[in-house]
This record gives structure tokens, sequence and C-alpha cells, in this order.
């Protein structure tokens, strides 16, 4: 298949995974675990999770494991759990950033919060955070992806229609 | 959710990223995504500070089952098991309201009203 077109479909199929409602671009929180609470607080208020508790403590423990913020201030905090309903990709902006202890000391400022539900999509939630991945080794994607103020322009980043 | 099921989520929660995390095909492609993997002791340690807290009898069943599943307790939606597909009997339905974990008749996993 055309590369070109291979990628097309590829962001037609991210951006199909983005719910407007799951956008948060103003986040307020200024400490690590506090961004993560006011995502998995709106996650929980969107009835995505059944128990915001249960998904602070996998968070938590995931990031024990080590920083999801890999740098160029973007982070992919994820994880699976029972309290999951279903695959969900949370995007979140916080502009002024915050510390986040990632790999390169700098604040991050984009959050993909990506849940699976532990019994099944375990699939495709590794290749979800490989295709955001390749998204932001972009570096004109990377820079776009900072610039990002609402839904639509998310949407043009991932190859979609603006609406 | 009552206490012992909601301690039993968190730590199949754990257990599952922590056999992912040893599961090399998985950490492999995890670290050539960037990812560091470096706290498994303290995932661990996590693990056993959780363990200490559900009453050991449930413990037990649950390392039990869990030697055979990955997944070893889920909530109750519908009228089936989620683990093993089968319809759970009506007079299951009528008994559960009092009791915290239930057992499916068969597959043997542990059930809970979420």
């Amino acid at each position: 298949m055309n590369v070109k077109i291979k990628e097309n479909m590829e962001s037609e199929k991210l951006i199909s995974l983005f719910n407007k409602d799951l956008c948060l671009f103003h986040l307020r929180s200024r400490k690590k675990f506090s961004i993560l609470r006011e995502m998995a607080h709106h996650l929980a208020k969107m009835g995505r999770v059944s128990d915001e508790d249960l998904i602070m403590e996998m968070l938590k423990n995931r990031e024990s494991l080590g920083s999801t913020g890999l740098g160029k201030g973007v982070a992919f905090p994820h994880g699976k759990s029972l309290a999951i309903k279903k695959l969900t990709i949370l995007f979140g902006k916080s502009v002024s950033g915050i510390d986040f202890e990632s790999l390169d000391g700098k604040p991050t400022h984009i959050f993909f919060l990506i849940l699976a539900p532990s019994n099944r999509e375990a699939e495709t939630y590794l290749e979800l955070l490989s295709d955001l991945l390749t998204l932001v080794k972009n570096p004109e994607k990377l820079k776009k992806l900072h610039e990002v103020k609402d839904f639509s322009s998310l949407k043009v980043l991932f190859g979609g229609m603006e609406t | 959710m009552k206490k012992n099921s909601r301690f039993l989520i968190a730590l199949q929660d754990l257990d599952i990223m922590i056999s992912e995390i040893k599961d090399k095909s998985t950490a492999k492609e995890l670290k050539e995504m960037g990812f560091e993997l470096s706290g498994l002791k303290e995932l661990e340690n996590a693990r056993l500070e959780l363990a200490e807290q559900i009453s050991p009898a449930i413990l037990n069943r649950y390392e039990k089952l869990a030697v055979h599943y990955k997944i070893a307790i889920l909530p109750i939606t519908g009228d089936k098991c989620l683990g093993c597909f089968v319809r759970l009997p009506t007079s299951f339905f009528s008994s559960t309201p009092t009791v915290e974990l239930i057992t499916c008749e068969n597959c043997g996993r542990m059930l809970y009203i979420p």
C-alpha cells in the first residue's frame, strides 16, 4: 500500500479514538499526581471509569515503574484496570507546563492518558501508544501539537477533517 | 464496592502490570518506545503492601485462581460470567446482595457487583 495512504488511514483511525468531551485544553493542576487526578476525575465524571481511586492507584504504580513523561514536553500516562469500561484516550494540555519528572527534565505540557480494560483490547492499547509516539517523533507535528488550542486543531493535526 | 473487592482489583491491576514488564516481548516494545522500566522492585513492594490489606482466605483464593487465569476477579455485568461467558443461574442474583464475592460455578472466577 502507498505509504501516504497508509499514514492517512492510521491518522483517521487515531483521531476516531479521540472524543471532544475527553480533551482538556486548560489543565489547572501544577503537580504530577494532581494533574493525573484532574484527568482521572474528568474520566469518572464522563462515566468512562467506574472508580477514580482505583485508576489513580494504577497510574501512581505505573509512574513508580518509570516516568511516562518521555520528554519534549509530552507524557503518556497509561495502564489497564478493571475500573476502565473501554479503551479511552484523554488529551490534556497544561499551558504553563508542570514537572512530570520527564526524561529530559523539562516541563510537560501535553498529556495523552491512555487507559484500557484489563480483560481486553491489550494489543490495541500498545499499538495506540506506538502510533502516538510516532506522531510526537515528527518535529513538525510535535510543534503543532504544542500549539493545539481546541478539538478542531487536534483533528487537523491527526490528518482528519476540520469541523 | 466493598473493601476486599477493591483491594483485589487493585492487586490484579498491579499483577497485570508486573507480568507485562516481566514479559520480554512487551518490555522490549515499551523500551523501544522510550519508556523507562526500572522500578520493578517498587511495584513488587507495592504488591506486598496491598496484599497485606486483603483477608488471607480471600487472598489465597485469588492467588490460586491467578495461576490459571490472567483475570481472576471480574465485575458482574449482564447475566454471564465475563471470564468464561457461561450464563449465571437465576438463583445467583437473588442471593448476591449480601455477599461481597461470588464464585462462578463454571470457571471458579471471583465475581463482584460493581
